[in-house]
């Protein structure tokens, strides 16, 4: 029983093809990590997911439900959590006060908000800033703050866009190790990745190599790597060869 | 650190209800009743213009609904306050209208479509004489008969500090929390499940619900209203202006700055003479530009800067490094 299923979607923006008949599923508890080259399509994809977009043709399963066109808010509320690539805190808020922002999907009272937020800011390790205003964080910090928000809204699925891009490789490392103790909370996870391919082959159950809108590639993170066609979409056409 | 703005709040509003034993002139307490007024009105905008970030330049909308209101249920011979129930309720139908059709706009363009909505009840109450008696203006009942005003200043004082109790509140409450996400990135809190147009709408309801009583007040203070008077693009601004100049989105902005604007304004009169425009001009060119996020907004970000990010924010523990020490080698083979 696949806890998300893409069945052949496709998106056009005017003349271009940025989804193209992609399919693929997610089981629950696993991490996906979804790569390709910068314009492959995979905010489009985590866009279509979360409802910011709605495939042209093709469909989305969630939990055996129909959720081609729901909202992004609707998405939230049936259990799938996003970041996104450019971070955007409550700069005047602290860190806390953040995370309870998606915490109040589940609950109106603060008490309660706080608690749960608490709970996940310990789990990324946050409490030592948890007081502090969001403003003049580092992307470190924000980008985990990110990630809290989101696992704040007690989410099934979590789609992490860009999750590491930008951070400095430990931090990065770091970072992945925590994502990997997500499927003990019962999440499952679609990261999306240019090209950090340390974390990915560290965290990932599954790869799925997008390029062009085209999935190119699934399968396991040490077999992908060596496909000639993944080669192929980062490297061009010369390195098939050398690589073979 | 948001505390310390409800405490100072706490100690003008306590200290209003002395000002009338103190300063027994009428002069006096109908500055401080605009004060105030607008203060209320500041409070009410924050809460879309401040705390959702939607800048409206169209509350003279609800403003003036709210002031026709008063001025024609009573007309057919309802009672004074009945007629202001009515208006308000007036003024929340149209802020309902204006909200739905204007929040599908974001940024500059929904200020703009609020300014045109405003314009637009303008000219339909200038032009339909046989209802609101057009340019020639509608005679308002007095709300207060007795020691009038007095009754004016307390009526405003009141409002003032329902507003406040009321700001104060959302700014705690989930509500408060999902308007100011809106204002960030509306993107970011759609990801979390925030419904963004129910909510902006609901911000607006109960701001026009305020900004009508407020121009209900004001309409019966006067006794006669005029179009271009109460639905004026220059009462939109001013109502704008006040929160700004305090600093929107915050608590304590709306109070401050309608203490600043209104009392200036009116010093720089008996100063300046004629003058006295200019000056009002320049003293907001100033604060613009040295506190562009008004002035409590700008003095708790400086305060804020006090407090620094450790150098090494995150507790990690020993087991991952280990990890990684170990997947990092298998990685290098």
């Amino acid at each position: 029983m696949s806890l998300l299923e893409v069945k052949g979607i496709s998106k056009r923006f005017g003349g271009l093809k940025a989804i193209n008949d992609v399919s693929f599923a997610v089981k629950p508890g696993e991490v996906t990590f979804i790569v390709g080259p910068n314009g492959a399509g995979k905010t489009t994809l985590f866009n279509l997911i979360t409802g910011v977009f709605h495939p042209d043709s093709g469909s989305i399963h969630f939990a055996g439900r129909d959720i081609s066109h729901l909202t992004p808010n609707e998405a939230a509320q049936i259990g799938i959590g996003r970041t996104f690539q450019i971070v955007k805190p409550l700069r005047n808020l602290t860190v806390l006060e953040n995370v309870m922002l998606g915490a109040f999907l589940r609950t109106s009272s603060r008490a309660k908000a706080e608690q749960e937020a608490t709970k996940v800011l310990r789990f990324l390790e946050m409490e030592k800033i948890m007081h502090l205003p969001a403003r003049g964080m580092g992307l470190p910090v924000l980008k985990r703050l990110e990630i809290a928000r989101a696992l704040a809204t007690q989410p099934k699925l979590i789609l992490l866009d860009e999750v590491v891009a930008g951070l400095p490789t430990s931090e990065a490392i770091k970072l992945a190790m925590l994502l990997k103790r997500l499927p003990e909370w019962g999440i499952s996870t679609i990261g999306g990745i240019e090209h950090v391919m340390q974390v990915v082959m560290r965290v990932a159950d599954r790869v799925i190599v997008l390029d062009h809108g085209t999935l190119i590639a699934e399968g396991e993170p040490k077999d992908v790597v060596h496909r000639p066609e993944v080669i192929e979409a980062y490297l061009g056409s010369k390195y098939k060869e050398i690589a073979l | 650190m948001k505390n310390w703005q409800a405490l100072v709040a706490a100690v003008f509003l306590f200290a209003a209800l002395f000002v009338p034993l103190l300063v027994p002139t009428d002069y006096i307490l109908q500055i401080l009743f605009r004060v105030f007024l607008f203060a209320a009105l500041g409070l009410a905008w924050n809460l879309v213009g401040g705390y959702a970030g939607q800048l409206s330049l169209g509350h003279a909308a609800y403003f003036g609904v709210g002031a026709y209101g008063l001025a024609l249920f009573s007309k057919l011979g309802i009672s004074p306050w009945i007629s202001v129930f009515f208006g308000i309720v007036l003024a929340v139908i149209c802020a309902a209208m204006i909200g739905t059709i204007s929040f599908r706009l974001r940024g500059p363009y929904f200020a703009l479509c609020t300014i045109a909505f405003a314009e637009v009840l303008r000219l339909v109450a200038k032009n339909l004489p046989n209802v609101t008696g057009g340019d020639v203006g509608a005679q308002v009942p007095a709300l207060f008969t007795h020691s009038a005003t007095r009754s004016f200043y307390w009526a405003g004082v009141l409002l003032t500090a329902f507003a406040f109790a009321l700001t104060a509140w959302i700014e705690r409450s989930r509500f408060g929390y999902y308007l100011m996400a809106i204002r960030e990135d509306q993107d970011t809190a759609l990801s979390v499940g925030v419904n963004a147009a129910r909510c902006k709408l609901w911000a607006l309801l109960i701001s026009a619900a305020i900004t009508g009583f407020g121009g209900a007040l004001y309409a019966s203070m006067f006794l006669f209203i005029v179009p271009d008077q109460v639905l004026a693009m220059d009462i939109s601004t001013e109502i704008a202006i006040v929160a700004m100049l305090g600093g929107a989105g915050t608590l304590l902005g709306p109070l401050l700055g309608s203490v600043i604007l209104e009392s200036s304004a009116e010093i720089f009169k008996t100063v300046f003479k004629e003058a006295h425009l200019l000056i009002y001009g320049v003293l907001i060119v100033v604060v613009v530009l040295f506190m562009p996020e008004g002035v409590v907004g700008t003095l708790t970000s400086k305060l804020g800067r006090f407090k620094k990010a450790p150098l090494a924010p995150f507790a990690a523990p020993a087991p991952v490094a280990a990890q990684e020490e170990t997947s990092r080698a298998a990685l290098n083979e």
